[in-house]
């Protein structure tokens, strides 16, 4: 395999060419917050939480969808970018409705993680309190978009692991909403294989399973990409 | 048809203009046309008929003039007479004054009711006398509809002399010699982005015309559309013969039915004469059209977001790098280039990169067209070379503020620009001027505030764009905008405290600097502008709120 030189906190590494940032980083044990990525589905660089600093590069660079090259020079714990991690923690949690307490996910919610790591004690925006729909319509699943925080790995997983393309999204700004089909109860969709797939790879308590309640939720992301991982192996 | 036939045919074209005839023109740009200028012509045509003049005058369409709102507009060349606010019962004075009377009608000239002495010759009114029309030479003495009057100035020209006389190499060291920078806002320069795109090998390569314009008040890629799309046309035949492509789309946007309908036109003509096809005039090169019709979106005038929506998904941006020209439409090299960036090109073939680069300024060579609106006597469509002072624009060119009103600040870049105030009146238009005032060139909206504007609405106007406008797909973009709008409002409102001001100055940072796109890595520019240079305002509507609570307990 072709590796290449770069350095990562001022501690320089042999890494594989043709990497991500991001993979480059878990390999060598430098931890990168991230949200909307889940290793097995396209990155789309969408959270921005796991942007890094590149010497040379005037802007920010989402670790997810930059390569590293060679003698790339990267900062993954800078002031500014903990600022601004922290910054983006407290629009997820403002823009709906989370309450922990009272989630399916509370315990297993990779917001509530991610709240925990950057130190998350008050959140110093107004919330926006939007009155979203709870869709029951579906005889297994129901979907909250009170906790949904668009990362859309269901729209993903959906499309590119089930191959159904139930999800997509709709509208625009902070309007935007998952929608299932053309927006018609995710119940009455014609192309959801009710395969459930998206409830682990939601990474809050916005799709879950009926039968539970507070804090029951049992999900496995890592199911997605171990999935991927044996279907990429060569026979 | 070969090239000798094609050279006949430019020579016929020339030859039929020469033919003695007085011209008259009736604006028919969007604008005009609103106005029934439609009509206005109909009833000209007639006219000229019953008074037997067909010999001595011929009457037809063309595109903008650059004076929207003193139409209908019509032109009579060659005296370049203009006349303003035509009804079907006035043109029938103006024919009869022009070709009878051999007098031109004072009272209908144009600015008849704002100057006290009206000019016979447009040009050497200070509107026009301070312009210089590169990109809008033709437009509005062209018929926009016919391929022929394109031909007879000149066109296809450049791109006969590229196909035949010129390497692609030599095209694109044209390109950069000229020193032509991107006209969609960021001024990118045009030559370097085509020799990446040609450097690239694959068998597929695209050419993408971005006329998605959306800022608020800016119609400078409109107004070229419906007025002379046939430039465009060939400067997207010239690029895709510089960078090695067989494909073109005009993405240009959905409200924009009519530059849609005569830049379809325009393919139909070219295709038709066999300037669009395989195997152009006989030679190996092959190039198709077509065109896409934005669906509404501001963000797809973001290169990225703009080749999701011609693939036919959603119109979100993705981050760069891969750039377009490395991986763009369906993957394949491609590249991405203003209305105005490609409008330029066959002027730059014809009289060389040389000559383009003395015009303007030594960073920023060339014209810009401008969008002049707001509190200003004469608005319209303007073009100056760069480097031209925001003073000559507003004051020479656009006559002031109107009823003796006091100048205050220049919005320049829509909503990811930002204000020039009155002490930077001398600023000058160029890249790099204004970005050290904390504004932008942008597309070329161009807005003249007055005394009695509140610069805290200003920012809460751009945001609210921002924030309707925003894809949704990235955190910053998506809630920071609604936060930041959140904010203004409530201090617009005199509710703001310190404590808002700050959390507002901290998003705007955070926004600016993390956002996926450019929309919202400029969203904030507007208030941070107006916050430089303008803070006295917000920090006034914060004691506003002082005064309210202390009532109130």
């Amino acid at each position: 395999m072709n590796t290449i030189k770069v350095t990562i906190n001022n501690t320089s590494y042999d890494v594989p060419a043709n990497a991500s940032i991001l993979e480059v980083c878990k390999q060598v044990g430098v931890e990168i917050l991230t949200m909307c990525h889940l290793k097995g589905i396209t990155d789309i660089g969408a959270c921005r939480l796991c942007l890094v600093e590149v010497e040379g590069v005037n802007k920010l660079l989402p670790s997810c969808t930059t390569k590293v090259v060679p003698n790339m020079i990267i900062y993954t714990e800078t002031e500014k970018l903990k600022r601004y991690q922290r910054i983006t923690t407290e629009l997820f949690f403002a823009e709906r409705n989370h309450m922990c307490a009272v989630c399916v996910a509370n315990g297993q919610c990779e917001l509530q993680e991610l709240g925990y790591k950057v130190g998350l004690d008050a959140i110093r925006y107004p919330h926006l309190f939007p009155q979203c729909e709870v869709d029951t319509s579906h005889p297994w699943y129901v979907i909250d978009h009170n906790r949904c925080i668009m990362c859309t790995r269901c729209v993903r997983v959906c499309n590119e692991v089930e191959g159904a393309h139930n999800w997509d999204v709709m509208g625009r700004g902070h309007q935007v909403r998952i929608i299932s089909d053309f927006n018609t109860p995710w119940g009455e969709s014609i192309t959801c294989t009710s395969c459930g797939k998206c409830l682990h790879a939601c990474p809050t308590g916005a799709i879950w399973p009926k039968a539970i309640v507070q804090g029951q939720l049992n999900k496995n992301p890592g199911m997605i990409t171990e999935l991927v991982e044996k279907r990429c192996m060569k026979l | 048809m070969n090239r000798l036939e094609l050279k006949e045919l430019i020579a016929n074209a020339k030859a039929r203009k020469e033919n003695g005839k007085h011209k008259i023109f009736v604006c028919c740009g969007t604008s005009c046309m609103a106005s029934d200028s439609e009509t206005v012509l109909k009833v000209l045509q007639e006219e000229i008929k019953n008074l037997g003049l067909e010999n001595e005058v011929e009457a037809a369409l063309s595109g903008c003039m650059g004076l929207c709102n003193q139409g209908p507009l019509v032109k009579v060349m060659p005296d370049n007479t203009m006349y303003q606010k035509i009804t079907c019962d006035t043109i029938k004075e103006v024919v009869q004054g022009q070709f009878i009377n051999k007098e031109p009608i004072r009272k209908l000239l144009l600015f008849a009711d704002t100057r006290p002495e009206p000019f016979i010759n447009a040009e050497e009114d200070p509107f026009f006398k301070n312009q210089k029309k590169v990109i809008l030479k033709d437009c509005g003495s062209i018929n926009p509809e016919d391929i022929m009057d394109y031909m007879a100035h000149d066109g296809y020209s450049a791109f006969e002399k590229v196909l035949f006389q010129m390497s692609p190499e030599e095209v694109i060291g044209e390109i950069k010699h000229s020193g032509l920078r991107g006209r969609g806002g960021a001024g990118y320069p045009a030559g370097l982005k085509w020799e990446s795109v040609y450097r690239h090998v694959n068998d597929q390569k695209y050419v993408i015309c971005n006329g998605d314009e959306g800022d608020p008040g800016a119609f400078m890629n409109r107004s070229v559309l419906e007025g002379n799309p046939h430039s465009v046309l060939e400067g997207m035949l010239i690029a895709g013969y510089a960078i090695g492509a067989n494909k073109g789309y005009a993405y240009i946007r959905g409200e924009y039915r009519l530059a849609v309908k005569r830049f379809e036109t325009a393919i139909k003509q070219a295709r038709q004469k066999g300037l669009i096809g395989n195997n152009i005039l006989g030679t190996s090169f092959s190039f198709n059209v077509e065109v896409r019709i934005g669906a509404g979106a501001f963000v797809c005038g973001e290169e990225t977001a703009l080749i999701a929506s011609i693939e036919g998904k959603r119109g979100t941006p993705s981050p760069r790098p891969p750039y377009p020209a490395e991986a763009g439409l369906w993957g394949k090299p491609t590249l991405i280039n203003n209305v105005e960036t490609l409008s330029n090109i066959h002027q730059i073939i014809l009289n060389g990169g040389e000559w383009f680069s003395n015009i303007g300024t030594a960073r920023s060579a060339g014209t810009k067209v401008f969008a002049l609106a707001g509190k200003i006597k004469y608005s319209g469509l303007i073009e100056v070379p760069m480097g031209t002072s925001l003073k000559e624009v507003v004051f020479d060119i656009g006559g002031g503020i109107p009823n003796d009103g006091e100048f205050k600040a220049a919005q320049t870049g829509g909503p990811s620009g930002g204000c020039i105030p009155v002490e930077h009146l001398d600023a000058k238009l160029d890249y790099e001027s204004l970005a050290s005032l904390g504004s932008i060139m942008g597309s070329g909206g161009l807005i003249v505030m007055d005394k009695q504007t509140d610069m805290v609405d200003v920012a809460r106007f751009f945001m609210e764009f921002c924030m309707d406008e925003s894809c949704g797909k990235c955190v910053p973009c998506r809630v920071g905008t609604k936060m930041m709008h959140d904010l203004i409002l409530k201090i617009y409102e005199g509710n703001g405290t310190k404590n808002d001001l700050d959390r507002l100055e901290e998003l705007a940072a955070y926004v600016k600097e993390t956002s996926l796109c450019g929309l919202g890595g400029s969203a904030p520019n507007p208030l941070l502008s107006t916050l430089r240079y303008f803070r006295n305002e917000y920090e006034e509507k914060l004691k506003q709120h002082k005064h309210v609570s202390h009532e109130h307990n």
